[in-house]
């Protein structure tokens, strides 16, 4: 017989049976700890405890038995369960408590008390039966739960802070660009507008959101060329950038707007929502447009005291009689040298200011563009004797074109090819029909183009550097003729090896006949 | 052979004057208004052979002038060249129904070989 087999036939007073054995063995084999307590004697002290007990609470029997519950909870008093756990003993009922206990070595450890009253016939309470687990892991478990919960509600609170600043940061930003925004939901009822959409076009928020853009301002907004770009153009072309619209304002009058129009994507996916950005550029167009007119006036100012600057030297060239002497006749030259580049420079500036605001007119017409070719290089021939300069193959097509800007191209290009190979007399033009593009190439044998310049070249006053101190010019020839081309819907392009020479050429689409 | 009159239009009295010392360095006459309003009646008083015309003129511009000619059966005939430092000059001339256009600065060559054409053509196809 093993020692709690003993202690509970000792607490019966050695009257044990062979059942009991049994019973015994069972509460030992059990994991909670299992003590009784006789309510009988004073201090209600423990007259049985099992193994488990010594277990979990570290103290051997002899520790144990004699003494009241508490002396588990060491100094630790100040636990209100105690006063649950008094009340019940008091009142013998069956309770539940869990409560701080202290391993014997000092160690806390959650104990999970039942204690319920065992009464005899006469209904008095003889003893307490108290069944112990340890809930220590458990206990940790919850805490451990709390705290992360806690932290996580404080992040929440956190991000939840961060994104409503966020907001309050893109509202802000939405409501400051100097850009009308709208957002639209897939049926185009206006979810939001900002404080530039009203103003520009005179509205409140309360007419404006919820409504149906079309029906917004009594249809002002049901405009054919908006439906398409929404309708049409958007769900395939996603974004659209920079699509024009002229319309007529009831109130507010005729605006040229740029539109961008974006259905936002997540993740590939649409969602429903179309951004629509409107920017009013009916001013900027009209500043364009006076800009334009102010250099077309200027330029016809400045060239008018120029044909007489011209036609006077001219006369004077022709003084032969007046026993005028070569260095004179030289100088005359010079003078009119001068004079035609001063000329060039103010078309230059009126065709640059046309170009960038695109209100150059295309005078579309069918012409022969062999023809045109010869002719323009026949013409520059005449004025720079001793040059080789050949016309070789044809095309046989008509251009659809305006010819007087395509002669402009050639003969910028040919020009170059004169002026940019002082070493050479010798200037290649080859005219190609390729597919449906006539391709027409000027090759000099001059001093070529370096690498990091050709990539520039084509641009608005760029001029390669060393260039710039040898031949006076603006440096748009070549950004002229490459915006010509282009508005005709071909592409001009340089091949080129320092030293060895250049050869630009361009092509343009033949017409259908 | 009498010398070709010439009648020059021009709002620009520097050009004025260096076109008429042009004409008069190569055999012409020349006859210069610096003033378009009368110049129809210049015109039919003058008896020109040919007619210069600046295009943009206060009052009557060239375009004005060459149409107001050519509705005139007396002087519908005469060959007019339209001068413009303007861009889009040469299609407003001779839309107008100019003969020939030149943009300024002109060459003088140029300026006497076109009018020597006008003159020779004219000639040539009144004699038919």
């Amino acid at each position: 017989m093993n020692t709690s087999q003993t202690n509970f036939h000792e607490f019966l007073g050695g009257q044990g049976d062979r059942n009991l054995d049994l019973y015994i063995q069972a509460l030992n084999s059990a994991n909670s700890g299992i003590i009784i307590t006789d309510n009988k004697q004073p201090d209600n002290p423990i007259v049985y405890c099992n193994r488990a007990f010594e277990t979990i609470t570290g103290y051997s029997r002899n520790e144990i038995i004699g003494h009241n519950c508490r002396f588990l909870q060491a100094q630790d008093r100040a636990q209100p369960e105690r006063k649950l756990l008094s009340d019940c003993i008091e009142q013998g009922l069956d309770c539940k408590v869990e409560m701080r206990n202290y391993k014997k070595n000092g160690d806390l450890f959650w104990n999970e008390l039942y204690l319920s009253p065992v009464k005899n016939s006469k209904g008095e309470i003889t003893h307490f039966i108290g069944v112990q687990n340890d809930v220590t892991a458990r206990k940790k478990a919850e805490h451990d739960l709390i705290e992360e919960k806690a932290s996580v509600e404080q992040k929440i609170q956190e991000r939840t802070k961060e994104l409503r600043e966020n907001q309050v940061f893109l509202s802000s930003i939405i409501q400051t660009v100097r850009e009308s925004l709208l957002v639209l939901d897939p049926d185009f009822t206006v979810l939001s507008a900002n404080g530039h959409f009203l103003k520009t076009f005179k509205v409140s928020a309360e007419e404006t959101v919820g409504k149906v853009l079309y029906e917004l301002g009594n249809h002002q907004w049901d405009i054919d060329l908006l439906k398409e770009l929404l309708v049409k153009i958007l769900p395939t072309n996603n974004p659209v950038i920079d699509f024009e619209v002229e319309h007529n304002f009831p109130h507010i009058g005729k605006k040229l707007m740029l539109l961008n129009a974006y259905r936002i994507e997540h993740d590939g996916q649409y969602k429903d929502r179309i951004l629509l950005a409107i920017e009013d550029i009916t001013d900027r167009r009209e500043i364009e447009r006076r800009k334009d007119d102010f250099l077309s006036i200027a330029s016809h100012e400045l060239k008018t005291p120029l044909t007489t600057i011209k036609g006077l030297v001219q006369l004077l060239q022709r003084m032969q009689d007046g026993g005028i002497t070569e260095k004179y006749k030289a100088t005359l030259t010079k003078v009119s040298v001068y004079v035609d580049r001063l000329n060039n420079l103010i078309s230059e500036l009126l065709d640059t200011s046309r170009i960038q605001s695109g209100n150059i007119e295309l005078h579309i017409e069918p012409f022969d563009i062999d023809h045109l070719v010869k002719d323009t290089v026949d013409n520059i021939a005449l004025t720079v004797p001793g040059y080789e300069i050949s016309v070789s193959g044809k095309s046989g097509a008509i251009i659809s074109g305006d010819e007087s800007q395509i002669s402009q191209v050639v003969n910028n290009l040919v020009s170059n090819a004169i002026k940019y190979s002082p070493g050479s007399k010798k200037i290649e033009i080859h005219i190609a029909r390729i597919s449906n593009f006539v391709k027409v190439s000027i090759r000099d044998f001059g001093m070529g183009i370096s690498a990091q310049d050709k990539p520039r070249i084509f641009e608005r006053f760029y001029r390669a550097g060393d260039i710039q101190k040898k031949f006076p010019g603006m440096g748009i020839g070549l950004y002229i003729s490459h915006e010509i081309i282009a508005n005709h819907d071909g592409t001009l392009w340089v091949e080129s090896e320092v030293g060895e020479g250049s050869t630009f050429s361009f092509t343009l689409p033949i017409s259908k006949k | 052979m009498d010398a070709k009159k010439i009648m020059v239009c021009d709002d620009d009295q520097g050009v004025l004057d260096v076109i008429e010392m042009m004409l008069d360095s190569s055999g012409y006459t020349a006859f210069t208004e610096i003033n378009s309003t009368n110049l129809i009646s210049e015109i039919k008083k003058n008896e020109p052979d040919l007619i210069l015309l600046d295009l943009w003129m206060p009052v009557l511009s060239g375009d004005q002038v060459v149409r107001a000619i050519r509705a005139d059966q007396n002087i519908s005939h005469l060959p007019v060249i339209i001068l413009s430092a303007s861009r889009d000059g040469d299609d407003i001339a001779m839309e107008a129904g100019a003969d020939a256009f030149l943009s300024k600065p002109f060459d003088m060559d140029e300026l006497i070989d076109t009018i020597e054409d006008l003159l020779k053509n004219k000639k040539g196809s009144m004699s038919v």
